[in-house]
């Protein structure tokens, strides 16, 4: 809403200025956007009349014209081609400036002295004035704008508007008597408002041949018309028209121009029919389907039985609150119209707008509720206009009404308006207020107030309405600081809220980097690396690659590294935790799984530095920083070849494995199946994705610490070379078996393959740690034990020591 | 045998004076005062002087020896100070090389920022409760007082899936959905932080973000006490001079509701461009929660009250350390990453 401040001093008497009554406004509730100043920064422009026009001398693009203001008359060249003699132009004089700061100075245009400028509207910076031959030249004005008078004065533009930005709660300020009243509770100041900005109901001679019928009275409670004849149609004069473009509206003719003039100051919505073109009895009704209707915008709409319409007995002559026909337009040639003040139900119009596609000023006030108490006054002040402006007779009247909502009265109690706000008002400030506020009330007790709620703030409803309206009108400042009152309570993150943190630690401890990656991905790339259970796609993406929720977090963090890589950052060590969306049937009929997940990226290596060998971020360093997360899970990784699932073909056979905690499957590790690194622009980078639910459950984080044995330990290392596709785990394990109970840790330290090994073979260098709790080992029973590992070995694998 | 036993005391002294090396030192002591020795066998021929002479010599080869001894120790002692200084000087290093590199990862600051404002809270005795952020219409909308076609509906564009599933356009549900798990308990006093999803997408918006919720219901709630923990949390999270400002606002769900500015960091309240001169900055929205509300939640209105806020995580994300385009939030540049 577009509120000027000339149009609102009308009715308010302050001297407030518009930056502080902005400041005001936003305390108070009702966000003021921003403050215009109707003049763009011209200054000295005069309103002149072309005397006489003659060509250049010298050239053939430009005029020179002879142009009056007041008394004088200046010689002026200008390039503009729309100017006639007789013409009222807005004329920048020497010394003038305009928008931007350009100055106006006295000149020479090819030998003709030349002082001062014809302008545009577009120069000015002003917008829907002056005669239609004004169209990319120099602005015409009407023919009676007075010479010598300054442009600014003549348009109004000495003001400023506040452009209000209203919540949905507040449709009455989409009003200027409404705004009037807030400003005067806000200020202190009463406003002065005209009888029927009061809701005064005019009297009429009711119409008995024009009908109307409401046939949906749960969608229009109320339907008002006023007929009028005698009509002249002609541009409005000045005075309106500048209080329409002040507020954002184009003046049409002076029968437009009212509708407008009369919604801006009452809020409500009006529609102008010829009642030439309609025919027998009005009604509003529901469309019936594939019922058509070109609207005022030349466009025929196909409407639905949800959509209201009006309709006479030929069919619909107007969308209802939404748009009038074209069928039934005024047109310069109307004599006779009916101004239709009607309500129509918010959430109706709304639906049919959608529909269709098709919004208006109208329809969007219909939307957020209209006040169907005032449809009749509004009506009253039409007729006013109308004489006043000589524009038509208002004759006579007809209304339906179905439905009008009963009166609110709200009982307000202090204790509770001190208890809810944790403040201590006292009831003459309370009195105080509801006196700003203009709200009726009678004192049932001391401290509680009867409150009668006007029909214009329908968003008054209950006490707690009425407890905001207290707190704002004396101010949220004066409420004080205080903490809760009630039982101590012990704040805490869940078990899993607190394992989540500390796998997101553990990961960062690694070296890994945080991302975090849209929701809604690609529909192709989750179909590859997601659920087997199908995803879930979006009615309305944003855009197609964002139409599918995912199921999986490989395609974002592949998204990533990707973009990442063709920025020439190759060296990426990712991990994301986030939800996957499993749908339990599709399409949805209830809410899908939604599971948490913890997935990886690697790929590259360390930093290259002097000091080191570079690391590369392969399976096994990756598989590092999963055992980390075993580690800190209190669990043991079992890592099972990829067989049989769909990342056979996703992940490289021979450098993957699914992860099982004690025979349940709880995710997957791998490097990137050949050649589909390449399609990401990426360089075999690992993969892994965990379920950390499941990794949750069977988590194990209880800390028993245990002493240390006080006797030493004793170290063998053993080298044996063994068929290559043994795996060096299953070695591992039946060498700690063969070890008996001396025998604690068994690590690989080296694996080689190569000269001087024999071709299909390894050699794996093992470290074996003997100790015992009660007594120092001996080294002839540690060689024994060794030995004995080395011949089962020999046996089993067909290992050979290496010494 | 007197000048005997002073030139083989000079020719040691002098020959210790050029010893470089610990063994060449060890080898001249053996050749000096070893069982062969020189001074040694000197000691043996003492047989042949008389008896007057015996003792008189023995005092005087005792001396050189101690102060042969002594020598040697001196001696020992200055290559071992020259060794040291040699192996001092040997393992110099160059200290302008770069030191050791310790693989570092980073917290996303989305996260980071999430796990600051639950630190603060839960220090307050809230718990953090989360919620689905696939929804139904009814919790996401109805519950919190937004019936079907309210226009208020249209301050958030939703993503649907069908009519009644959505996913969440804020973490308000989570208010109703805690409230009817712990009915009639109280207090409830969680905070719910999580991802939330409008169709927008510039500068300023992400169609996919991060909000924290609160919600405190229990006998005697008041507005005041909102203000006190906001500017408790404020003080937490940017710093101690921060002051809030609670201005009238609108959310369907709550009444009275608020909009919380805090006093700029930058500038602490003097205006500024990161506050557009106002020194005020908006962080969050709140209020009392609405009667509705908490019957769909399963209270009693004449009984309890509450407060409920609501802040964007990106923005104070943003205002934290200085990001100026929200989209680099999202974008997971590693370079980007790695400043936190």
């Amino acid at each position: 809403m577009r509120v000027s401040m000339k149009w609102l001093k009308q009715y308010i008497n302050s001297n407030v200025g518009p930056e502080e009554l902005a400041e005001i406004l936003t305390s108070g509730g009702i966000e003021v956007g921003a403050v215009e100043c109707l003049n763009k920064g011209f200054k000295d422009v005069y309103i002149g009349e072309i005397k006489a026009i003659h060509p250049h001398p010298d050239s053939d693009k430009l005029q020179v014209c002879l142009v009056q203001i007041d008394t004088k008359e200046l010689t002026i060249v200008t390039g503009a081609t729309n100017v006639l003699q007789g013409d009222k132009i807005p004329v920048a004089v020497p010394g003038a400036v305009l928008p931007g700061g350009k100055e106006i100075q006295p000149t020479e245009l090819r030998g003709i002295p030349s002082n001062g400028m014809l302008c545009s509207d577009k120069e000015l910076g002003i917008e829907s004035v002056g005669l239609d031959r004004s169209k990319g030249g120099i602005l015409i004005l009407p023919s009676d704008a007075p010479v010598g008078k300054k442009l600014e004065d003549y348009l109004e533009l000495d003001d400023h508007v506040l452009e209000l930005e209203l919540y949905p709660n507040r449709p009455d300020c989409l009003s200027m008597v409404n705004v009037a009243r807030e400003v005067g509770t806000l200020l202190g100041v009463q406003p002065s408002l005209p009888e029927w900005a009061q809701g005064e109901v005019p009297v009429w001679p009711e119409d008995i041949k024009q009908k109307v019928e409401i046939e949906n009275p749960d969608l229009s409670w109320r339907y008002a018309a006023l007929l009028v004849d005698d009509v002249v149609i002609k541009p409005s004069p000045l005075w309106m028209q500048n209080r329409l473009r002040a507020a954002g509206i184009r003046p049409i003719n002076n029968i437009v121009d009212i509708t407008n003039y009369c919604m801006l100051e009452m809020g409500q919505p009006l529609h102008a029919f010829d009642r030439d073109k309609l025919n027998g009895t009005i009604r509003v009704r529901l469309a019936s389907q594939g019922e058509k209707i070109v609207s005022l915008d030349g466009t025929e709409r196909k409407l639905d039985s949800d959509m209201l319409v009006i309709a006479d007995d030929r069919g619909p002559v107007a969308i209802a609150g939404v748009m009038g026909g074209l069928d039934s337009e005024v047109t310069d040639k109307t004599t006779k119209i009916l101004f239709e003040s009607a309500h129509f139900l918010g959430a109706s119009i709304r639906r049919t707008s959608r529909k269709l596609g098709l919004r208006s000023e109208s329809s969007s006030r219909f939307e957020k509720g209209v006040n169907p108490y005032w449809a009749v006054p509004t009506l009253g002040r039409v007729a006013e206009l109308l004489i006043e402006l000589e524009a038509g007779n208002p004759m006579s009247f007809t209304e339906k009404v179905c439905y009008l909502p009963p009166a609110v009265q709200i009982e307000v109690s202090l204790n509770r308006v001190n208890k809810v706000l944790g403040v201590d008002y006292t009831s003459q400030e309370i009195e105080k207020v509801l006196d700003a506020l203009n709200f009726a009330y009678k004192q049932k007790q001391e401290d509680i107030f009867l409150v009668d709620i006007p029909s214009y703030r329908q968003d008054i409803k209950i006490e707690v309405d009425m407890i905001e309206e207290i707190a704002r009108v004396i101010g949220y400042d004066r409420i004080p600081t205080t903490l809760p009152a009630g039982a101590q309570t012990g704040g805490r993150r869940t078990p899993e809220q607190a394992f989540r943190l500390k796998l997101r630690k553990t990961l960062i401890k690694c070296g890994m980097n945080e991302v975090v990656s849209y929701s809604f991905v690609k529909k192709e790339s989750d179909q590859i690396w997601g659920s087997d259970r199908g995803n879930i796609p979006l009615l309305n993406p944003l855009r197609e690659e964002l139409g599918t929720m995912r199921t999986s977090l490989l395609p974002g963090l592949l998204e990533i590294a990707s973009r990442n890589s063709a920025r020439r950052n190759m060296d990426l060590l990712l991990f994301e935790i986030g939800s996957v969306y499993l749908p339990k049937e599709l399409p949805l009929t209830a809410l899908p799984e939604e599971v948490t997940r913890i997935a990886g990226l690697a790929q590259g290596g360390d930093k290259r530095h002097w000091l080191v060998p570079q690391a590369k971020y392969d399976f096994f360093y990756v598989k590092g920083i999963l055992s980390e997360i075993a580690k800190e899970s209190g669990v043991q990784f079992e890592y099972r070849r990829v067989e049989g699932s769909k990342y056979k073909t996703l992940l490289h056979p021979g450098r993957s494995a699914e992860i099982f905690i004690q025979g349940i499957n709880i995710g997957v590790v791998g490097e990137i199946y050949p050649q589909l690194d390449q399609e990401w622009g990426l360089q075999r980078p690992v993969l892994f994705e965990l379920d950390f639910a499941q990794l949750f459950k069977e988590s194990n984080q209880t800390i028993i610490a245990k002493s240390y044995p006080r006797f030493p330990a004793i170290q063998r290392d053993l080298a044996v070379v063994v068929p290559k596709d043994i795996p060096a785990e299953k070695i591992q394990k039946r060498v700690f078996e063969l070890g008996g109970e001396l025998l604690k840790e068994v690590e690989i330290f080296d694996v080689y393959q190569g000269h001087p090994v024999p071709e299909g073979h390894k050699s794996l260098a093992l470290t074996m740690r003997y100790q015992s709790a009660e007594r120092t080992l001996k080294d002839e029973e540690v060689n024994a034990l060794n030995s004995n590992i080395l011949s089962g070995i020999q046996q089993e694998f067909g290992a050979e020591w290496r010494k | 045998m007197r000048e005997e036993i002073q030139r083989i005391k000079e020719k040691t002294l002098a020959e210790l004076e050029k010893v470089n090396l610990m063994e060449e030192l060890q080898e001249l002591k053996v050749k000096v005062m070893g069982k062969k020795g020189s001074l040694t066998s000197l000691l043996k021929q003492m047989g042949g002087l008389s008896p007057e002479e015996r003792p008189i010599i023995g005092q005087v080869i005792n001396e050189v020896r101690t102060q042969l001894e002594e020598a040697w120790e001196n001696q020992a002692r200055n290559l071992e100070k020259k060794a040291l200084a040699r192996r001092l000087e040997e393992e110099r290093i160059d200290i302008s090389l770069p030191g050791f590199y310790l693989p570092k990862g980073h917290q996303h600051p989305l996260s980071k920022v999430i796990e600051e404002i639950e630190d603060i809270f839960v220090g307050m005795g809230f718990t953090i409760a989360e919620g689905p952020e696939i929804e139904t219409d009814y919790y996401n909308f109805e519950a919190l007082n937004l019936p079907k076609d309210h226009p208020a509906r249209d301050m958030q564009d939703t993503f649907f899936i069908t009519e009644d599933i959505l996913l969440r356009t804020q973490t308000s549900p989570v208010q109703v959905r805690t409230m009817q798990k712990m009915k009639p308990g109280l207090p409830v006093k969680i905070i719910a932080p999580g991802k939330v999803y409008r169709n927008d997408d510039d500068a300023t918006h992400s169609p996919m973000f991060h909000q924290v919720e609160g919600l405190l219901v229990d006998k005697g709630v008041r507005m005041s006490d909102l203000k006190g923990i906001l500017l408790y949390f404020s003080r937490q999270m940017f710093g101690e001079s921060r002051e809030i400002r609670l201005r009238p606002s609108f959310f369907p769900f709550t009444e009275p509701s608020a909009e919380v500015d805090v006093s700029c960091m930058l500038c602490g309240g003097e205006g500024c461009r990161l506050c557009k001169g106002t020194g005020w900055i908006e962080i969050l929205g709140s209020g009392m929660v609405h009667p509705r509300v908490l019957e769909s939640g399963g209270y009693n209105p004449n009984e309890v009250t509450g407060f409920a806020f609501g802040m964007g995580v990106e923005r104070i994300a943003m205002l934290k350390y200085g990001i100026e385009d929200m989209r680099l939030l999202f974008d997971n540049d590693i370079r980007f990453l790695e400043q936190f």
